[in-house]
Parts: C-alpha cells; sequence; structure tokens
C-alpha cells in the first residue's frame, strides 16, 4: 500500500472531501494539519502554493478536487462507470460554480471581510443555495431518489454535498427546506458507520 | 461494437467547447458539432441538464460541464496521461486554469467587448497578478517535465489543449503579454504543430473566440 501523507489546514474546508475517503476505505493516512501561522514559511514549497497537497509515496499532487477524484478512483467512490464517474465531475464542477458565486457572501460570514451579511445572505446566498440544490434535488430524483446523487453507491460528490450543508446550516436559516431529497443523500451518508465514526471523533473546527 | 453517437452542442466559439471538439477530431470519430446562434439560446436554456452549455451527448444521454466532458472524452480516447496520478495531475494544472480564469473573467469580457470596465485598471490589478501566478506555476511545470512538449508526461493530454487554446486567445487579445514564460510558449508551440491538430485548427469552423 502506498504511504499516503495529506496536508492540509486545521479545518475542514476543501480537505474535508479526501480525509472522508480515507476514512470510509479503512485506509491508513497522515492527516497532516498545519497551523495558519505555519502556512506563510512553507507555502512557497508546495507545487501551487496552495493546499490541500496530497503526497503519495513521496510525489506530491495539488488541488482539492483533483486530489478527491484520484482517491476516489483508487477506493471506488467514483462511480461504476465511466459515465457515472463523468456526471460525479460535472456535479463537482456545478458545486465548484455554485460555491464561487456564494463565496463574497461566505467572506462576510466568516469574518475575512467587511459587508452587510443579512443583505448578502437574502440577495446573493439563498437565489444561489435554491439555483443549486434545485438542481441537486432533480439529480437524486432522477437517479431514483435511493440516497446518493449518482448510481448505487456513495461517491465523492455525495460527501463533498453532505459536509457543504454542515458549513451552509450554521450561516443561512432554513437553507434547505424544499430539498428533501438531498436531505435525504446527507442523512444516509453521514449515517455510514464508518463516516459516523469519523465524524463523530474528527476534531472541533 | 459500435462506436457510440456523439454529439456535443455549444455556441459558435472556442472557449469552453474547443477542447472537447478537438479531442473528437484527434480521436478519428465522427461527432455531431452543434453551434447554437445566441438568439436562439433562451429557447433551449430550459432543456440543459444545468442550464449552460457546453452539452456532450453519448448516444442522446446528456452530460454537461466542459471540464467532466473533456476528462470523459480523454479517458475514452487517450489523452489523459499514462498512470491514474498524470490523471490527476492533468486534472490538477485543468483546476488551477479554471481558478485563473475565475480571476480573470472580468478582463477577458472586457477585452472580449463582452462587458464595459477599465482595461489598465483590470491589467494592473488582476490581469498581471493572476498571469504571474498561473504562468509561472506553468512554466516550472514544463521545464520540470523535461520541455518535451507537454505539461504532464510524455504524451498529448488534455491539460495541453486547454492551455493551448488558451494561449492562442491571449495571442490575439494582447499581444507580448506571455513573453516572460518562454517554456510555455514553446510547450504551446509543439502542441499545435500535432499533425491532427494542425488539421483541425486550419480547418475549423469557429469564430475568433
Amino acid at each position: 500500500m502506498p504511504l499516503y501523507k495529506l496536508s492540509y489546514f486545521e479545518e475542514r474546508g476543501l480537505g474535508e472531501v479526501s480525509r472522508q475517503l480515507f476514512h470510509l476505505s479503512g485506509t491508513p493516512f497522515w492527516d497532516n494539519r498545519i497551523p495558519f501561522d505555519h502556512w506563510p514559511r512553507i507555502k512557497e514549497y508546495t507545487p501551487f502554493g496552495q493546499v490541500p497537497i496530497l503526497c503519495v509515496d513521496g510525489e506530491e499532487l495539488p488541488q482539492s478536487f483533483a486530489i478527491a477524484r484520484y482517491l476516489a478512483n483508487q477506493f471506488g467512490f467514483a462511480g461504476k462507470s465511466a459515465f457515472e464517474s463523468a456526471w460525479v465531475d460535472a456535479l463537482a464542477d456545478q458545486h465548484k460554480d455554485y460555491l464561487n458565486e456564494i463565496k463574497p457572501f461566505l467572506m462576510v460570514a466568516n469574518g475575512f471581510a467587511e459587508g452587510d451579511k443579512e443583505k448578502m445572505m437574502n440577495e446573493m446566498a439563498k437565489p444561489s443555495i435554491r439555483k443549486y440544490f434545485t438542481i441537486l434535488e432533480k439529480q437524486a430524483k432522477d437517479n431514483g431518489s435511493n440516497g446518493y446523487f449518482v448510481g448505487n453507491s456513495i461517491t465523492w460528490i455525495d460527501l463533498v454535498v453532505s459536509d457543504h450543508m454542515g458549513v451552509i446550516e450554521t450561516l443561512v436559516p432554513n437553507a434547505f427546506d424544499g430539498f428533501p431529497l438531498v436531505e435525504a443523500v446527507r442523512q444516509k451518508i453521514t449515517s455510514e458507520p464508518k463516516l459516523k465514526e469519523w465524524i463523530e471523533k474528527r476534531p472541533e473546527t | 461494437s459500435t462506436m457510440p453517437a456523439y454529439k456535443l452542442t455549444y455556441f459558435n466559439g472556442r472557449l469552453r467547447a474547443e477542447v472537447a471538439r478537438q479531442l473528437l477530431y484527434l480521436a478519428g470519430v465522427p461527432f455531431e458539432d452543434v453551434r447554437v446562434r445566441r438568439p436562439d439560446w433562451p429557447a433551449l436554456k430550459s432543456k440543459m441538464p444545468f442550464g449552460e452549455m457546453p452539452v456532450l451527448e453519448v448516444d442522446g444521454k446528456p452530460l454537461p460541464q466542459s471540464f467532466a466532458i473533456n476528462r470523459y472524452l480523454a479517458k475514452e480516447f487517450g489523452f489523459t496521461g499514462k498512470s491514474p496520478f498524470e490523471a490527476a495531475w492533468v486534472d490538477a494544472i485543468a483546476d488551477q486554469f479554471k481558478d485563473y480564469n475565475i480571476e480573470t473573467r472580468r478582463l477577458f469580457l472586457v477585452l472580449l467587448g463582452m462587458i464595459q470596465g477599465d482595461k489598465e485598471q483590470l491589467l494592473k490589478d488582476v490581469g498581471i497578478p493572476a498571469r504571474d501566478k498561473f504562468f509561472g506555476i506553468l512554466e516550472k511545470i514544463a521545464k520540470e517535465n523535461g520541455s518535451n512538449g507537454h505539461f504532464v508526461g510524455q504524451s498529448l493530454t488534455w491539460a495541453d489543449l486547454l492551455i493551448a487554446d488558451h494561449v492562442k486567445t491571449v495571442n490575439i487579445l494582447l499581444p507580448g503579454f506571455l513573453d516572460g514564460f518562454p517554456t510555455v510558449l514553446d510547450t504551446v508551440k509543439k502542441i499545435e504543430s500535432t499533425p491532427k491538430l494542425k488539421e483541425w485548427i486550419e480547418k475549423s469552423p469557429y469564430s475568433k473566440f
């Protein structure tokens, strides 16, 4: 088995999906959490000046979704056919587009920028959430309302969305009203024993 | 088994569909190259899975999102590198390119005449820093890969096509902008001289961008 090291900050953020893939697959890895004040000193030594970074037997790989997809492919969480994998990718890219839309709101809500949080929530975040979660709700339905977004088993987009919902619900009240099938995916995913165990014991961030 | 029927739907432009078209052409695979005129788009929008284009149809089954499409076709036809780790590096470069695109979006929309804006200010505040960050990474990657005409591995990948297509646009809109990245420019020249790609670039029915 290769030696895996995942480097990211002391938070869930863009690193959590990859951590979850390790835990779900029962694959040992070094969960390397970098304190924020260490980051400026090591940034220039990283391939893209960013984290997360995955190290596989000493070889580095940057970019959170490239890492997640690589691990998902290795461990069997990328769909059961090429077309299914492509749909997981398409949803992940849609997720990225949506994150980019609400980024200004998240910056303000998390205290990294000045702004009218309430106004941004109502004018930016809520419409974007509605637009994206409408797509997810339809996807869950078209997939047979089986508790997964793609196919018949967990894929990494299930993990990405479930984790993100945990972030949004602390910032936007009733964010997921009207999206029961998406909520059902989250319930199914987070009750998966190995994931449930990780969620319960992981550091509070 | 018979080849699937491929149909790609996008505007009449390169932008987000050109890499997919190139992959199909390089693979020698026939495909329906549907180019939607702007006035016809609003009526079609709700028919697309995510309300956007491009959309690839494989035997009538739709797939949205340009990078998902590119990766799917690249995997089918052998343009994702020679190992899962190489394929992951292709993905990483593509996603870094996407980040750079997001950063420079306003600048390029102004340069393409699609919105109003202060070109000089955008260049100074956004374009140059984003360029230095992203193309600095590419320059290093191309050198570390052996200046062999590819950004990853020893053979053509969809990351090569993605970067080459964008550099073409930059060279039209901002001549000289990438002069500080000679290995990147040389890599793009080598990519564009791939025989079948050269053929596509010369004959394909696109508008300038």
